[in-house]
């Protein structure tokens, strides 16, 4: 019970300081939203009676929290670029950014978790070192790179997909699955080979604890040994990284679209950044960390389920 | 002989990475030193010349020397994943000797906010921060910067909570030495060989970081190159001259395996 | 029953592959206890875990013959090894805390030799597993059935441990240093456990342990290794009493055997040098950010007692009795405690436990002694250096080592540092926090004698801290006792030894096996 309560308590606390940080560092530009919609050459009066109108002039505190009350209930405010609601237009964005995480992730843990099983049951074979120099390699690509690599030769050479010829969801959804499997190998190739390491790490430092001596005096086999002692145990550093990983896709999500020509966050972002169109930086940056925090929950959680010495911790 | 076989045999990575790392530097610092091309200088007749005794690398799309532009462009990429790795390791080092050592409600705020920002994909901190400042070289470095600190606060807090208790600190409190004295010259040293393999793999995220801003365009702005940059403007050519992106493209990733494998072959050792 | 002859075991993991043990040889009997008894690296484990079959490591090279019932297990296949395993040998470690799979319930792994080797369905193991339990004397078995391994004691872990090495009846069990971890009285108890079982059920055990006494009150018969070869072996009486090699003799010499060192009496002095007064310490454990259910807990509890000059005192108790922390608070390295403490000498120093710890390893020993007199005094370095070296030869070591880093040295020679480190500042009280007791048996005796020699010499008055009434017995002149944190009785080691009052400390007395 007081685990709850003291998770509760920092998941909240998380949540306010991320979205404090978010909020103060767009009220770090110089310059605001009064005058970026009037721009320079507008008259004081006329900006002193936008910033009345926007609320600017309220205090610090307060804008903050209505901020945040207003992100929670949906309304994140209008792009200073398209003068359209950042909600609108983020919503419509929202499942291909979503889906293409989804896949990477799913992809990641679908190649590594049996690869490393793989490569720690035949640790010292020839096979095991196969992969283990292919993993090294394929960690140290950068996905951007990668993605191009990709392009070149499924897109350009074996003419698998065509580069640039993305088909969005509400037009035809087997194709857009279709095309998005190419940028998801690209963002979780390098992911699966530092998973797969972990795993196998993690497994072979397991096996050389006390209690695997102790399973195999019971007349365990090798077999059961790894599946019914060490995997539980050697799985749970995996499980935390496979959570941060989860946000770093994200965050690959966001490099790759640019790769794939995907008109996901990724894309949104950058051309904002670049726009100066500040709600629509601050709204997308605001939603990733909340994902993120959530994602952190959830590790967390599973953390516990899978270790009973942190339960009463 | 067999000795050194045997070392090798042992830690493959810390050898694999050194020599990587160290062949990488001096394909730039050859690069910088004797190609008689200035990385910049953009020739027309050279247009996507292929690799010649000219032109080792062969040349991009407005006809500028490719080895020159990737020793240029390695050249900052390394610099400026050295200022952040620099940044971040001293005001890391800081920050974390005084939480690990102190603890009490500083250390618990702190490291919430460590952990938060921590959370955080480093390419999307870099990111707001650069949002805000602008773009260039020297921003990058700071927002890298002041991205990698909570890593390397983590990781020297960490270590000073494990040696903070343990008797020969105990015994130089005993003899009267002052807090100070006992963080920096104690217990510092003890903090080295995880801080070595950390800053090395610190490397290893900030050239990443790096060229993937600059890929995107926020990052290193032109004229300076950048391997990023570079590998952006590469894809438009991609299936006219494939060379282009594959060469940067692999510059970059043997930077960063060099780096890798140093900093596993470090830990190891540790 | 069981017969090992010419048992060799190679490593080839290092540069050079070295022989770990050498023409290894035993037989154990149905029924009997045998004990193979060796100091750290002496190979006793290495040649028991090659008999459960579980040394399979591939850099491991093994010959000879391992003749268990008739069959060779050294050639026997891993599939026909596996049925043996848990059925016919068992095996105990030495670490509870780890031997135990941290993330499976305790029933869980009771029960599972029995669910390899039979065919058993679940409610006849669950039964099978607590009744198992019971017999290991575990009360509350049922509710120990559904537990996880952190939940439990290291004692009852330990238990559980036999538990689940018992379930399937083995002929034989091996039961590796299986009380070297644990407390004294707890030790005690879990070798009358191991007795009852040999006689009740007939297992035979394979004892192994670097305690002397131990073996001498379990084992029928002893196997004396040393180096990876066997010494000497036969039956403990005669091992014991007539001992006909050079090393057992030292062995068996170096038991702290309730013997007094040379003549260590009373002090006369009746100048002060410490008083404790009604003296009190708690931890905070802090759990929460704002100190949520911020749990005090008092470790130590109105203890009073007074040192004087030139005297050599024990404080005796087993883990989580405060001994350690009372030091500590003596000290004031603690926070949070309450009383009076007069110390009648200037800088008091402390001498820890764990010789590994107490050394900062990056440092060399010539830095980290002249490390106090930088910090105290203005000596140049030329004084501090004369200083150290004469402290070091005073340990009995040679300025060689100056230049060296910790790592470099021995468990003994790293605690004899720490004690010219605690003489730098020329203390007249030292106080130390089980010195000896990471060490082994030889390295023992010799930094005891050290100590005495300073308290004669330098009359410097030590308060030792220990766990073990016999090595206390061997330098103390006055002991007190200490339980939870109470000290529960102080006296003359007449008064102690001869005529406890306590029923604690007859309890720690019986279990230290101290007759007079």
């Amino acid at each position: 019970m007081k685990t709850v309560l003291k998770k509760s308590i920092t998941f909240i606390f998380t949540v306010l300081l991320v979205t404090f940080f978010v909020f103060i560092a767009f009220e770090l530009i110089p310059g605001d939203a009064a005058t970026a919609r009037l721009g320079t050459n507008a008259t004081p009066e006329a900006l002193a009676k936008l910033r009345e109108e926007l609320g600017l002039t309220r205090p610090f505190f307060v804008r903050y929290f209505s901020w945040l009350a207003s992100f929670f209930f949906g309304d994140m405010g209008t792009s200073y670029s398209y003068g359209v609601s950042v909600r609108s237009m983020l919503a419509q964005k929202l499942p291909i950014t979503l889906t293409l995480t989804l896949m990477s992730f799913i992809l990641t843990v679908a190649v590594s978790i049996p690869i490393g099983l793989l490569t720690s049951k035949y640790e010292d074979r020839a096979v095991s070192t196969v992969l283990d120099v292919t993993g090294q390699l394929t960690m140290s690509v950068p996905p951007f790179f990668l993605g191009i690599l990709v392009t070149y030769i499924f897109g350009m050479i074996l003419h698998m997909f065509t580069p640039g010829g993305f088909v969005s969801y509400n037009v035809n959804f087997v194709r857009f699955i279709g095309y998005l499997v190419f940028p998801a190998i690209s963002i979780a190739l390098p992911k699966a080979a530092m998973s797969t390491k972990l795993l196998k790490t993690s497994i072979l430092s397991e096996r050389n604890l006390d209690y695997v001596r102790s399973a195999y005096s019971r007349g365990n086999s090798t077999m059961d040994v790894l599946y019914k002692h060490v995997l539980k145990n050697a799985i749970i550093p995996v499980i935390t990284f496979l959570g941060m990983t989860l946000a770093d896709i994200v965050a690959g999500s966001l490099v790759i679209e640019q790769v794939f020509s995907i008109p996901g966050y990724g894309r949104l972002l950058i051309s904002s950044i670049a726009n100066r169109d500040y709600p629509v930086v601050q709204a997308i940056i605001a939603i990733i960390a909340m994902i993120v925090i959530i994602i952190n929950l959830l590790v967390d959680i599973l953390y516990r389920v899978l270790d009973p010495r942190l339960r009463d911790m | 002989m067999d000795k050194l076989v045997f070392k090798i045999k042992k830690n493959p990575e810390l050898y694999a990475g050194a020599v990587i790392t160290a062949v990488m530097l001096l394909v730039i610092l050859l690069g910088r030193l004797f190609v008689p091309y200035d990385p910049d200088a953009m020739n027309a007749a050279d247009k996507f010349a292929r690799p010649s005794l000219a032109h080792l690398m062969g040349c991009d799309n407005f006809g500028r020397d490719l080895y020159a532009r990737l020793a240029a462009g390695g050249a900052t990429t390394l610099f400026i994943a050295l200022a952040t790795v620099l940044i971040g390791v001293v005001f890391g080092i800081i920050v974390g000797a005084f939480t690990g050592y102190y603890g009490g409600a500083l250390d618990e705020i702190l490291m919430r906010f460590n952990d938060a920002v921590l959370a955080f994909p480093s390419i999307l901190l870099a990111l707001v921060v650069i949002s805000i400042m602008g773009s260039g070289t020297f921003k990058v470095i700071i927002s890298l910067g002041i991205v990698f600190i909570p890593s390397f606060a983590r990781i020297v807090r960490s270590e000073f909570l494990r040696c903070k208790n343990l008797d020969y600190v105990r015994s130089a409190r005993l003899m009267g030495a002052h807090d100070l004295r006992i963080m920096f010259v104690h217990i510092l040293p003890n903090t080295f060989p995880v801080l070595l393999s950390s800053t090395v793999i610190g490397f290893n995220n900030a050239v990443l970081a790096e060229a993937s801003m600059s890929f995107l365009g926020i990052g290193v702005q032109p004229p300076s190159s950048s391997l990023g940059r570079m590998l952006s403007d590469a894809q438009a050519f991609l299936f006219m001259s494939p060379g282009y992106a594959i060469l940067t493209g692999v510059t970059i990733a043997l930077i960063i395996l060099g780096f890798s494998l140093l900093g596993d072959g470090l830990k190891k050792n540790a | 029953m069981l017969n090992v002859t010419d048992l060799h075991i190679e490593i080839e993991d290092s540069f050079i592959p070295e022989t770990v043990v050498h023409d290894f040889d035993i037989t154990v009997s149905a029924g009997e206890i045998v004990g193979i008894v060796g100091e750290s690296g002496s190979g006793k484990s290495m040649s028991a875990l090659a008999i459960a079959g579980l040394l399979s490591r591939k850099d491991m090279k093994k010959r000879g013959s391992i003749l268990f019932e008739g069959e060779e297990l050294l050639t026997t296949p891993r599939s026909r090894l596996r049925q043996i395993q848990g059925d016919d040998i068992a095996v105990v470690f030495q670490e509870p805390m780890t031997s135990l799979n941290p993330v499976k319930k305790i029933g869980w792994q009771v029960e599972e030799a029995l669910r390899i080797h039979s065919d058993l369905p679940d409610d006849e193991l669950k039964k099978a597993a607590i009744r198992m339990l019971k017999d290991v004397e575990l009360d509350d078995a049922e509710n120990i059935y559904d537990k996880y391994p952190h939940e439990l004691s290291g004692g009852m872990r330990q238990r559980v441990m036999i538990a689940a090495a018992l379930i399937c009846d083995p002929k034989l069990l091996i039961a590796d240093e299986p009380t070297t971890a644990l407390d004294v009285t707890i030790q005690a108890q879990i070798i009358e456990l191991l007795k009852r079982i040999n006689r009740e059920k007939g297992t035979a055990i394979l004892f192994i342990s670097h305690d002397l006494s131990v073996i001498r009150s379990l084992c029928s018969r002893v196997v004396v290794m040393n180096k990876g070869r066997i010494v000497e072996s036969g039956s403990v009486e005669e091992v014991f009493n007539n001992p006909k090699e050079e090393y057992t003799k030292h062995l068996i010499g170096s038991i702290p055997g309730f013997t007094k060192i040379a003549h260590v009496t009373q002090s006369e002095n009746t100048d002060k040098i410490l008083e404790v007064d009604n003296v009190s310490a708690r931890y905070k454990k802090i759990t929460g950010y704002f100190q949520i259910g911020s749990k005090q807990k008092l470790v130590v509890k109105n203890a009073s007692f007074t040192m004087y000059k030139g005297e050599i005192m024990g404080l005796v108790g087993e883990s989580g009795s405060g001994k350690t922390t009372l030091g500590k608070t003596i000290l004031g390295m603690l926070d949070d405690t309450e009383g009076r403490i007069v110390h009648y000498s200037q800088r008091p120093q402390m001498i820890f436990q764990d010789p590994y710890g107490s050394l900062n390893p990056t440092k060399t020993i010539g830095w980290i002694l002249e490390e106090p007199l930088r910090i105290n005094t203005d000596y140049d370095k030329e004084k501090r250096s004369a200083r150290a070296k004469e402290m070091l030869s005073l340990v009995g070591l040679d300025e060689s080592y100056l230049s060296r880093k910790p790592n470099a040295l021995s468990g003994g020679q790293r605690q004899r540092v720490c004690i010219a480190l605690a003489l730098m500042m020329d203390p007249k009280l030292i106080i130390a926090d089980e010195p000896v007791s990471a060490l082994d048996v030889t390295v023992q005796e010799q930094v005891i004698n050290l100590l005495v020699k300073l308290n004669k010499e330098l009359g410097i008055s030590i308060l030792f801290i220990s766990h073990d009434l016999k090595v206390v017995y061997e330098l103390c002149s006055r002991i007190i006792v200490m339980k939870d944190g109470v000290i529960v009785e102080q006296g003359t080691d007449k008064e102690i030894y001869d005529n406890p009052k306590d029923p604690y400390t007859k309890q720690l007395l019986l279990s230290a096996g101290y007759t007079d």
